[in-house]
């Protein structure tokens, strides 16, 4: 017969009650509101009216909300890899460098990483601004000709500029974190590899990347879930200029729902499939971590 | 036991995605009348942007102490949050502001749902029928008074004497002249700049961009038969809209997805850079023509040091001019009437300490320093106060026939939708407005009525 182990049951405990007691107001609220009509009146006191999965309905037969979702989507693979790829360049030079280089590199990251999004996101605008922004500026006296270029206009070029700021912003995080995992590959096993011949790249794709699998795979799954639910730089950018509906993402769009047109009840309906989506796109992720570590 | 591992790893993961996505809070208001000594009661006070002065909130914060001993705290909210900050704040009872600033155009949709306390009682006391009318009215549910005016501005040109000059073209005493006038200096564009437009106006401006509409006759919206109707489709709504977007195809070069944000800039004319042959480059001057609330004179002008050695605008009458927009009817065109309302949030538990400021506001010194200060007074005995230069007969000129946005009960979720901005920037473009038009109609209605 099977004994049942209390112990493993016992330590998880403590850490599902406090998640619980965290979510289950605001999940629970969320979810009430997602089946009623809940406008500003609500808001201000009025009862709501349940309609059941009236607001779900609306939500998936409204081809606005598939764009935003595919947009989303699309972005936040596109935006995890780039991070990851350039995170574990830095990383892999970090760990190449002298001593006085890698001090340098890891101040610099530590600094883009530390500065407030609000304050770096002011600066970004000030670049990318249409009228003075020095990147005009630059690659107008480089000699192509973008004075008075609008880079938010073209909904592909707004997602190149939101990108470009989403993935300078979560680097850092990447590549510490990359190069820890990097300072555990012993360096007798590379050692031993380049005396039996191998090259540069059979050593870094038979050897380092199957010893800091688990790192990469964990910074992967942070970084698509952070880029899914964007918000501070997509609001930003399109509050400087940008075509509201070609640029939302589910973030702004959920925010724009609720707060700024007051339908909350389809705005927590919306939240409510990013939590379904997030743990759909997670799942996978998180069931391979499990594997790695049986 | 994997299972039960992989389950609390999602629930961590669902943890993580709903801090993004938490609902406001939703408390029941509960005004507490207990509370009905002013005495010592501090309160705070909000107010939108940063059109009231410092003197004026240095003014209000003593005046109030001296009335109760209590302290009066004033924060500041951007316009463009406004409504967010609003719709989260104004229902909870702990966390309300006492006295808030609210847009004119925002205040109906506010009053409607019972997020204002009843000031009917007080309305003679605060001036009565002296206030200006129309603020008023959208400050007005069912007969009772909500929010009354706090400021009234408005909005006319800024132009540049010099090169209307040397493009030939005189001051315009019609609509028509004037479309035409921009074509023309965009065309001749005497200093020869790049890029440059003879009248700026961003595609997403609607607010300036809304005098058109309503110069040829157009409105935003219509109320019929109990039910509030967006009448971009209207065929005068439409001719104003064909000579607005007419003017963005040939004399603007602003963005399509530019707002109204400081278009001082570009009618200013240092920043100028020296290239390495000599030559100056002016990066920032290039339009001849601006639409501006009236206190945007304070940042248009020649670069000068003051005395403590920081640069300042100083106005330049030989190169800068202002004139009020015409319509085609020997009045002034009618534009959107700027300026706000301020009320009680009807949440507040210090329903006596705001009333007191409230009296404050409303009162002859205050209205007069309101005026000095460039913001036409809701009193209008005290309109003189504004002083009679230049700035101060086109404030008054161009708000004789101002006009206000609807007073829907949905009108603030209109403008939080952004979908106006939306709609102005595709007929900047170039699109068809009669499609456009009848496509945000579809979608402005709903919204409206607030269902």
């Amino acid at each position: 017969m099977k004994r049942i182990q209390i112990t493993p049951y016992a330590l998880l405990t403590p850490a599902i009650v406090v998640l619980l007691a965290a979510l289950a107001y605001p999940v629970g609220w969320q979810f009430w509101t997602s089946l009623t009509k809940y406008g500003l009146k609500q808001q201000f006191g009025q009862p709501p009216e349940f309609v059941g999965a009236e607001n779900y309905a609306a939500v998936f037969t409204n081809p606005e909300i598939w764009g935003v979702i595919g947009r989303s989507v699309a972005f936040c693979l596109v935006n995890a890899v780039v991070t990851v790829l350039i995170g574990m360049g830095l990383a892999l030079l970090m760990n190449a460098a002298a001593k006085a280089a890698r001090l340098a590199l890891q101040v610099a990251m530590l600094l883009a990483w530390a500065m407030p999004v609000v304050a770096a996101m002011t600066v970004w605008l000030w670049l990318f601004n249409w009228h003075h922004g020095v990147i005009n500026w630059l690659l107008t006296q480089a000699g192509v000709d973008m004075t008075g270029h609008n880079w938010l206009e073209d909904p592909l070029s707004f997602y190149f500029v939101a990108t470009v700021i989403v993935v300078w912003m979560s680097v850092p995080f990447v590549a510490f974190s990359i190069f820890a995992g990097l300072t555990q590959v012993a360096p007798e096993i590379l050692e031993a590899a380049e005396v039996d011949g191998a090259t540069g790249w059979q050593r870094f794709r038979t050897i380092i990347i199957p010893m800091i699998r688990p790192v990469l795979m964990i910074v992967l799954l942070l970084q698509v879930i952070w880029d899914l639910r964007v918000f501070t730089q997509i609001q930003m950018l399109q509050d400087a200029g940008a075509d509201y509906t070609s640029t939302n993402l589910l973030g702004t769009f959920i925010y724009r729902t609720g707060v700024g047109a007051g339908d909350f009840g389809m705005a927590a309906a919306m939240s409510v499939f990013v939590l379904v989506l997030t743990m759909l796109l997670s799942a996978p992720y998180v069931r391979s971590l499990m594997k790695e570590e049986n | 036991m994997k299972r039960t591992i992989a389950m609390a790893a999602l629930l961590a993961v669902g943890a993580l995605t709903l801090s993004a996505c938490g609902g406001p809070a939703a408390t029941t208001p509960a005004a507490d009348p207990s509370a009905a000594e002013p005495a010592g009661q501090n309160i705070t006070l909000w107010l939108a942007g940063g059109d009231t002065p410092d003197a004026l909130r240095e003014y209000l914060k003593t005046e109030y102490n001296k009335a109760t001993g209590g302290t009066l705290t004033i924060e500041e909210q951007s316009w463009g949050d406004l409504v967010a900050k609003l719709t989260t704040s104004l229902p909870d009872a702990a966390n309300t502001p006492d006295v808030v600033e609210v847009g004119n155009t925002q205040s109906p949709t506010f009053t409607n749902v019972g997020a204002f306390a009843d000031i009917s009682d007080m309305y003679a006391e605060l001036g009565g029928d002296k206030l200006l009318q129309s603020f008023v009215e959208v400050g007005k549910v069912d007969g009772k008074n909500y929010t009354l005016p706090y400021y009234f501005g408005s909005r006319y040109m800024f132009y540049r004497k010099d090169v209307w000059k040397a493009a030939g073209v005189e001051v315009p005493t019609t609509l028509d002249e004037f479309n035409k006038a921009v074509v023309t200096i965009a065309e001749k564009n005497p200093n020869n700049i790049k890029d440059f437009s003879g009248f700026f106006i961003g595609g997403q401006d609607w607010r300036n961009g809304i005098s058109w509409v309503f110069a040829n006759g157009g409105d935003l919206a219509k109320y019929e038969n109990g039910q509030w109707t967006s009448t971009l489709s209207d065929p005068n709504t439409i001719k104003g809209l064909q000579q607005l977007q007419d003017i963005q195809k040939a004399a603007s070069n602003a963005p399509s997805t530019a707002k109204d944000e400081s278009p001082w800039l570009y009618i200013n004319d240092s920043d100028a850079v020296t290239n390495d042959d000599g030559t100056v480059t002016e990066t920032s001057f290039n339009a001849a023509t601006i639409m501006a609330p009236g206190w945007a004179h304070w940042s248009i002008g020649d670069l000068v040091k003051n005395d403590e050695g920081t640069e300042v605008r100083q106005w330049n009458s030989d190169k800068f001019g202002v004139f009020v927009l015409p319509g085609n009817d020997g009045k002034p065109a009618p534009v959107f009437a700027g300026g706000s309302n301020i009320g009680i949030s009807a949440a507040s538990q210090k329903q006596e300490g705001a009333r007191e400021l409230l009296k404050i506001i409303f009162s002859a010194e205050y209205q007069q320093l309101l005026g000095q200060n460039g913001l036409g007074p809701a009193n209008s005995d005290y309109t003189s106060a504004l002083g009679d230069d230049e700035f101060a007969k086109a404030l008054t000129e161009s708000a004789s026939n101002s006009k206000l946005t609807p007073a829907a009960p949905g009108w603030a979720t209109v403008e939080g939708s952004m979908k106006l901005e939306e709609f102005f920037s595709k007929v900047s473009d170039g699109g068809d407005i009669a499609a456009l038009a009848a496509e945000y109609d579809a979608i402005i209605t709903p919204m409206l009525n607030g269902s």
